[in-house]
């Protein structure tokens, strides 16, 4: 595959409590599939899906966590170089909303700066067991200016929203960069792949 | 999610995220096996951590806390979990591998807006910590005032550290980060409220290497696909320190013909020995008269000029004038087989520091089933007398966790499973600076520095400034690591050399002078001291067979050592499998049910429903940066197909 397939790729990070359903997000979105099938998930790193908005290819890397914050211990790497984050909590868990500030001490710690965060509330499919108000969701995310969506991986409500608002913002994001052309001091992912580092030789 | 309860059933469990214990995990588990990866510390990489500046303090206070602690009495909670014939084998639960640490601040701690009352500066206050040894603390008197009489200054050091991290903070001007000379005059002054309030740009490593690029750490992380987790920096220059200067060391043939600091003769000269070192087992003839001899004594025989001997033994082989010949010919072959893989020099240095590298193994474990706990002690092990073996562990909690195999790090390991306790050390500072030791027209340059022994008995340090752009310091400012092998305190083994390369004010905040215009000012530093278990294996400990033990980080530039002793430590316990095969490339997976029925289906036209969130058209300009570069990286990947 060459290079032109192709317009902007971004890295999106899914985080948030265990059980709040960010694989089935991912799942949903990238392979139409619910639920996702179990230990498919095994050695799977991130999903790739490519989506055109307005004739703009963009190519859209989806990180999940592997796991690991099952035991509140996802590795500060998972969060570097990450374009946008997806902050998710499970609607019928209260729990899993209350979360969220050490949550966003985790992405101020250790994600980029310049981060797109958006808080996700996941499984609207059960209403009748809605534990957190769509109000205060809204509240919060816009005292911690972030944008807000409520989703339901199960019956596919939002979920293409979601994941193409994101590129549409990243996309924006981008252009605005561009734009400005502002020489922002240390450009994150000055650095580079192992594999892309160029070659020149003694011999 | 804190409730979450742990399984009670795993192959293999490992303590400690260093860069051993992580690549462990991740060959084990990536292969099938149960892992349980689990640390007591509340971040990944033990021994092998970075740290913000503002944690790294805190690091400190509770380094030191933690050691001061007596170490509660192991409650027997656990003695109701052994059954017949089992015993119970305690852990060291004090961190100690590291001892010594020594603060120095350099900056104003005073707001801008206060400098009426500096006045009230407080005097110098000492702030030395000591490893806690086994019989208790012992203290040092030294006082900092005594330790800076001694180095021929005098200046008043930070303890108050956490307070100051409470200091109102003033907005400052972003400092020029794009200025090439440095004008000292011109640039900003930066305050300690500045680093503090900048404090997550910095990645300060505990440990300081850099990664050969045909070394068997870089190696591995490609073979494993591991590599994808991280990105990686050149390192562009090759420095040393001689006759009181910085020099740029040429080591690549287009260096060596550029240089300005050899003539032509030393250029032929240079180019025609290190031509013969990448092949020198094909000569044997030009160097086995001298098999018996150091190698710096086959230099002279070479009749190579006192420059290039320096140029060759310190910055190329990087050995001692005691090395023998072959291990220097050997030393230089490697050099120059890295060089020129990725750059012109041969090393890579991972943005956001060496810290990243365990946490990219652990994710692999993860992505392949391990489960992660940090914060997470162990109480003791199960062992099977008869079998002389671990069958179990029991945690904080009390439960009762089985495994087949143990790897442990070494700092786990408690003192009477030692047969010694005499270690090894390794020197440390880490120092904050305003500029680069040589600085050219880029200032964002990673350099290696090595630096002869100032004085015929001391060892030789080694030096490795990181820019901003490799994300390990704030812009305007250096990251500075020395490391040598210790014979006194970090500060003895690697003040003087910090004096005489650096400018350190007398008073914070004050402005160098004269010819201390000409070296950086320090702005901050630590200095510590770092156990060197690598000389240690399985007969130094009274443990069960199926108990490793990772010991390391060795001194070395490289990891090969901690890579090596990770694929044995996996031999032992999986021979028949494969080390860290390639993780297949998430592009390559065909799932199970096939993917995009329906939703999938593309999206060609322009969604309606978010079309108020596009402000204008996307136009096809590509961004610039690491875009494309991932997706070279996954596309280069080699993958098998699962």
């Amino acid at each position: 595959m060459s290079m032109e397939d192709y317009d902007y790729l971004f890295k999106i990070v899914l985080i948030g409590n265990a059980g709040v359903g960010k694989t089935c997000l991912v799942r949903r979105f990238t392979q139409g599939l619910f639920p996702p099938g179990q230990g498919a998930t095994i050695g799977v790193d991130f999903m790739i899906k490519t989506v055109e908005i307005r004739g703009v290819k963009v190519k859209l890397q989806i990180w999940d966590t592997a796991g690991q914050e099952r035991f509140r211990s996802i590795t500060q790497s998972y969060y570097r170089s990450a374009n946008a984050l997806i902050l998710t909590y499970d609607i019928t868990c209260e729990d899993s909303f209350r979360c969220l500030p050490e949550w966003l001490r985790e992405i101020e710690q250790y994600a980029n700066s310049q981060v797109v965060t958006i808080l996700v509330g996941n499984k609207i499919d059960l209403a009748e067991k809605r534990e957190v108000v769509r109000q205060r969701a809204e509240d919060f995310a816009e005292s911690q200016s972030m944008l807000y969506l409520e989703t339901s991986a199960k019956e596919s409500d939002n979920v293409e929203k979601l994941f193409l608002d994101l590129a549409c913002e990243l996309i924006r994001e981008a252009k605005q960069n561009t734009l400005d052309n502002s020489d922002a001091a240390a450009v994150p992912g000055e650095g580079k792949s192992i594999s892309y580092l160029t070659c020149c030789s003694l011999n | 999610m804190a409730a979450d309860n742990l399984p009670s059933e795993f192959d293999v469990v490992i303590l400690g995220t260093g860069l051993t214990e992580s690549v462990v995990a991740a060959a084990c588990s990536r292969v099938g096996q149960r892992v349980l990866h689990v640390d007591r510390r509340n971040y990944y990489a033990g021994n092998w951590a970075s740290f913000t500046f503002n944690g790294l303090l805190s690091w400190i206070e509770e380094y030191k806390a933690q050691q001061e602690a007596t170490s509660p009495e192991a409650e027997p909670g656990w003695r109701d979990k052994l059954e017949e014939g089992e015993e119970a084998l305690t852990l060291n639960t004090v961190d100690n591998f590291i001892s010594n640490i020594e603060i120095f601040c350099y900056v104003s701690q005073e707001d801008d807006e206060e400098e009426e009352e500096k006045s009230e500066v407080a005097p110098p206050t000492s702030a030395q910590s000591d490893e806690l040894e086994e019989n208790g603390t012992k203290e040092i008197t030294t006082t900092m005032d005594e330790a800076l009489e001694q180095q021929g200054h005098e200046g008043p050091e930070d303890k108050e550290t956490d307070e100051a991290c409470q200091s109102p903070q003033e907005e400052e001007p972003p400092v020029d980060h794009n200025q090439s000379e440095p004008t000292v005059d011109v640039k900003k002054k930066i305050s300690y409220a500045k680093l503090l309030k900048e404090g997550r740009r910095f990645n300060i490593d505990l440990v300081s290497k850099l990664m050969y690029s045909r070394g068997a750490l870089v190696d591995l992380l490609i073979k494993s696909n591991v590599s994808r987790y991280a990105e990686f920096k050149n390192v562009n220059r090759i420095l040393t320190y001689r006759n009181g200067k910085v020099e740029q060391v040429p080591c690549s043939r287009a260096d060596v013909f550029s240089s300005k600091q050899l003539t032509m003769v030393e250029k032929r000269m240079l180019m025609k020995f290190l031509t013969f070192c990448l092949d020198f087992e094909q000569h044997p003839e030009e160097f086995q008269e001298c098999s018996e001899q150091t190698f710096w004594a086959f230099l002279q025989t070479k009749k190579l000029t006192e420059n290039l001997q320096h140029f060759i033994i310190h910055s190329i082989a990087m050995v001692s004038s005691e090395t023998l010949t072959e291990d220097g010919l050997r030393a230089t072959q490697h050099f120059l087989r890295c060089l020129g893989r990725y750059g012109n020099t041969p090393f890579l240095f991972p943005l956001y520091g060496l810290g990243e590298i365990p946490q990219c193994f652990c994710r692999m474990c993860a992505v392949f089933g391990g489960i992660y706990c940090l914060r997470h002690s162990v109480r003791c092990l199960v062992i099977d007398k008869e079998a002389n073996k671990c069958k179990a562990l029991i945690d904080s909690r009390g439960q009762r966790i089985s495994c087949s195999h143990l790897v442990v790090e070494e700092g786990y390991v408690a003192k009477e499973q030692r047969k010694s306790i005499v270690y090894k050390q390794t020197s440390r500072a880490v120092l904050i600076t305003d500029r680069s030791v040589l600085p050219q027209e880029s200032d964002q340059q990673v350099s290696l520095v090595t630096i002869p022994p100032l004085e015929a008995s001391g060892s030789s340090v080694r030096m490795v400034e990181l820019c901003s752009s490799s994300m390990t310091c704030m812009p305007g400012t250096y990251l500075v690591h020395l490391t040598c092998s210790s014979t006194g305190t970090a500060r003895e083994d690697l003040g003087p050399v910090v004096s005489r390369m650096f400018y350190e004010p007398a008073t914070p905040g004050d402005e160098p002078a004269g010819d201390d215009r000409t070296r950086p000012t320090v702005l901050w530093g630590v200095y510590f001291s770092m156990r060197d278990t690598s000389q240690m294996d399985s007969s130094e400990y009274h443990l069960p067979s199926n108990v490793h033990v990772c010991t390391g980080p060795d001194a070395s530039l490289g990891s090969d050592y901690s890579i090596k002793l990770a694929e044995s430590i996996f031999q032992k316990l999986l021979p028949d499998e494969e080390f860290c095969p390639p993780a297949p490339n998430p592009e390559d997976i065909i799932y199970d049910g096939d993917g995009n029925p329906g939703e999938g289906a593309g999206f060609e036209e322009s969604p309606k429903s978010m079309g108020s969130t596009i402000e204008d058209e996307c136009s096809r300009s590509r961004p610039e940066g690491k875009t494309s570069e991932q997706e070279t990286e996954t596309k280069e990947a080699d993958t098998t197909e699962e």
